[in-house]
């Protein structure tokens, strides 16, 4: 029984943490939470949706364009808000709440564009699990978790191992210096959206085909978040462990105290977290950032 | 001065109008003299007066579909009454006023019908309209019958003080609870039950206190009821917790939508017990969401043209009305008026008072969407409710229980 809690935690932990690297991606570069995340996952859904039901095309090919969707969206966002606030070298506070505006939009644009209803993809793996004793584990859930794993891996790669994520640590370092060294910045922001889109858009149709597609589907992102300052903002890894946990503590919440205190303890945990160790479990010194 | 010479001309027209309809309207009521004299000389018989019968329903606007589907069931069913003698040698004249299913449109047709001499109103289909309606139907002192409307505040107030006036066809919610425990006993030979239920939601709670009720009285077991929300999408959790204790049917009330996640879950846990659920589970979309995890599961819904009995007047709605296939709310109407009718006959005489003893005391009436008896502490019907299953991909009508 234990053992299942633990299985059910890690499966909601893999979607938090897809979403959840992508906030520590931007975090780390900008320094500023991107509210309008959560969103991008939700268009991502829709596209792979619609490409799949309205537009019949092979599933696989309707994640493609999902996934580099949701990826162009996001760095669309950049482009029309973000791109101009730093320009004007407005205060970071206005980045975030140009994300917030951008987040309220597209849930709008959603409701009004595909209606307010519950959409769900077709089942593309039959609803099934894999038998270990009396432990049972979802088809859909071993997928999307060996999904997560791979993109969290070559995300690592991406930025220990290549001429990429050398520029991109430069960059978070210190914008000024990594640009007078010759590092198109604003490049290299660009492909940092992108990536973070692409996560996003990953997660998007996993969560979509695990639960449904719905416009307010982006809030799930909050959970993202919280794990994201639980593990230390701007820390992809911290973001990966804080997922996990905000994970377990839901289900294991949920199996062995109330249901309704789920929330509640999530919350107060951010709240303590944010009290006793404001770096997170592996974040970075976070003075001046929102 | 154009505009003085504008209004000189307006008003001539005006007047010379005003005039013009006088005529048209004096020509009228002649001739309407004459209408209604005809018959009475022809047959030498004083004309009866008919008994007034009022509807309110939406007749405009987006639930329009319902309200005019009732008001329809109700002229066609005025039509058969007519046809056969009326009601005491009386003929029915039904009246339908729209109420927009709006709670202020509904109370003022209300009362419009009440000044227009109803001796009883049908309608509406929403708790919403009927609650503000029992307030003013106890002061007016004219029975109200609520169709569809399945809030128990439609007929009790917030006090558990009675509203006398006014009562109600369909059953409320929690009553199909009732029904799912006697059927799962009964005909599927369940021992055992757990229950997940929604924490937030009043339908959800009032399906569960009656289900458990139910079972228990009847001997059997209820192993659990586990708490979720809604909208919490992942109910993995407490579903591992139903899991081990393996049980023979697990009751589901919820909306379709986390039905839908709630069942296909459960199936990935290794989860095979019959799923039971209420009229929430009463949507196609179910079906594309989970018809495969819900294969074989049972649900309830308000009785409706499923049933066969339902078919003559089915037919005959649909020849009345060039076509139009009938909402359920068709067969309300039809209900409320042989209701009326039987409630009158038993009285003996045309009386409002006792018009609304005979509703607070029918046992037994034989309408289309089953048998009605009235709880007179409550005015709520005691009654079949239809059992569907979902097999092969469809919901397939099962038949009328009673618990």
């Amino acid at each position: 029984m234990l053992l299942q809690q633990l299985i059910n935690g890690i499966s909601v932990g893999g979607i938090y943490a897809l979403l959840a690297t992508g906030y520590a991606l931007i975090y780390s570069l900008l320094g500023f939470s991107n509210w309008a995340h959560g969103e991008v996952a939700m268009l991502g859904a829709y596209i792979g949706i619609l490409s799949v039901t309205a537009l019949q095309m092979p599933f696989i090919f309707a994640v493609i364009l999902a996934v580099v969707g949701a990826g162009f969206i996001s760095v669309f966002n950049e482009k029309i808000a973000y791109k101009r606030i730093r320009d004007n070298n407005s205060p970071t506070m206005f980045l975030m709440i140009a994300a917030m505006g951008l987040s309220t939009t597209f849930q709008n644009l959603a409701i009004v564009v595909f209606g307010p209803k519950f959409k769900m993809y077709p089942q593309i793996l039959p609803v099934g699990a894999v038998k270990i004793g009396s432990l049972s584990v979802g088809l859909l859930d071993l997928v999307s978790l060996g999904i997560a794993i791979v993109a969290i891996i070559g995300l690592e790669y991406l930025i220990t191992k290549t001429k990429f994520g050398l520029a991109v640590k430069a960059a978070s370092s210190n914008m000024g210096t990594a640009s007078l060294l010759g590092i198109n910045v604003d490049k290299y922001i660009m492909l940092v959206f992108f990536l973070a889109g692409t996560l996003a858009g990953i997660s998007g149709i996993l969560y979509g085909m695990k639960y449904t597609v719905y416009p307010q589907l982006g809030n799930v992102a909050l959970k993202a978040f919280i794990a994201s300052v639980f593990g230390g903002l701007g820390s992809v890894q911290g973001a990966i462990v804080g997922a996990m946990s905000i994970g377990l503590l839901e289900t294991l919440v949920s199996a062995y105290i109330h249901s309704g205190l789920r929330d509640l303890i999530t919350f107060i945990l951010l709240i303590a977290i944010l009290l006793v160790r404001p770096t997170g479990l592996m974040g970075k010194d976070i003075q001046d950032k929102a | 001065m154009r505009e003085m010479k504008g209004d000189k001309n307006r008003m001539k027209s005006f007047s010379k109008r005003l005039s013009l309809l006088l005529v048209v309207l004096l020509a009228v009521s002649m001739l309407a003299g004459c209408a209604s004299e005809a018959p009475a000389a022809e047959t030498g018989e004083p004309a009866v007066e008919p008994i007034v019968i009022g509807y309110v329903g939406a007749l405009s606007g987006e639930t329009a579909v319902w309200g005019q589907a009732g008001m329809n069931g109700m002229e066609l069913t005025a039509k058969e009454i007519n046809d056969a003698g009326g009601i005491l040698g009386r003929p029915i004249e039904v009246i339908g006023l729209d109420g927009k299913g709006d709670p202020i449109d509904s109370v003022n047709a209300y009362k419009k019908l009440v000044s227009q001499g109803a001796i009883a109103v049908v309608g509406t289909n929403f708790s919403s309209c009927n609650i503000p309606m029992a307030a003013v139907a106890d002061q007016m002192e004219v029975p109200a019958i609520a169709t569809a409307a399945s809030n128990p505040l439609v007929t009790v107030d917030e006090n558990g003080n009675l509203h006398p006036y006014s009562f109600r066809i369909g059953f409320i919610d929690p009553f199909q609870g009732r029904v799912l425990a006697a059927f799962a006993m009964d005909e599927l030979d369940a021992k055992n039950a757990a229950v997940i239920m929604d924490l937030n939601s009043d339908y959800s709670a009032g399906v569960t206190e009656f289900f458990v009720e139910g079972f228990e009285a009847k001997g059997g077991e209820i192993l659990t009821i586990v708490e979720a929300q809604s909208g919490q999408n992942d109910f993995r959790a407490q579903l591992s917790k139903i899991a081990p204790l393996d049980p023979d049917v697990i009751l589901v009330p919820w909306i379709y939508k986390d039905v839908a996640l709630i069942a296909n879950q459960a199936r990935e846990l290794g989860i095979d017990a019959i799923f039971l659920g209420a009229d929430g589970w009463d949507s196609k979309e179910l079906i594309t969401m989970a018809g495969a995890s819900l294969e074989g599961c049972y649900y309830t819904s308000q009785p409706s043209f499923a049933n066969p009995v339902t078919k003559p007047f089915y037919d005959a709605y649909v020849e009345m009305f060039d076509g139009l296939v009938p909402e359920t709310e068709a067969l309300f109407g039809h209900d409320g008026l042989y209701w009326i009718k039987d409630a009158i006959e038993r009285a003996g005489e045309v009386d409002i008072a006792k018009l609304r003893d005979e509703l607070e005391t029918t046992t037994g009436f034989a309408g289309l969407l089953g048998d009605l008896t009235v709880d007179p502490a409550t005015h709520n019907p005691d009654k079949s409710v239809s059992v569907y299953q979902i097999k092969d991909m469809t919901q397939t009508f099962v038949g009328d229980f009673r618990p």
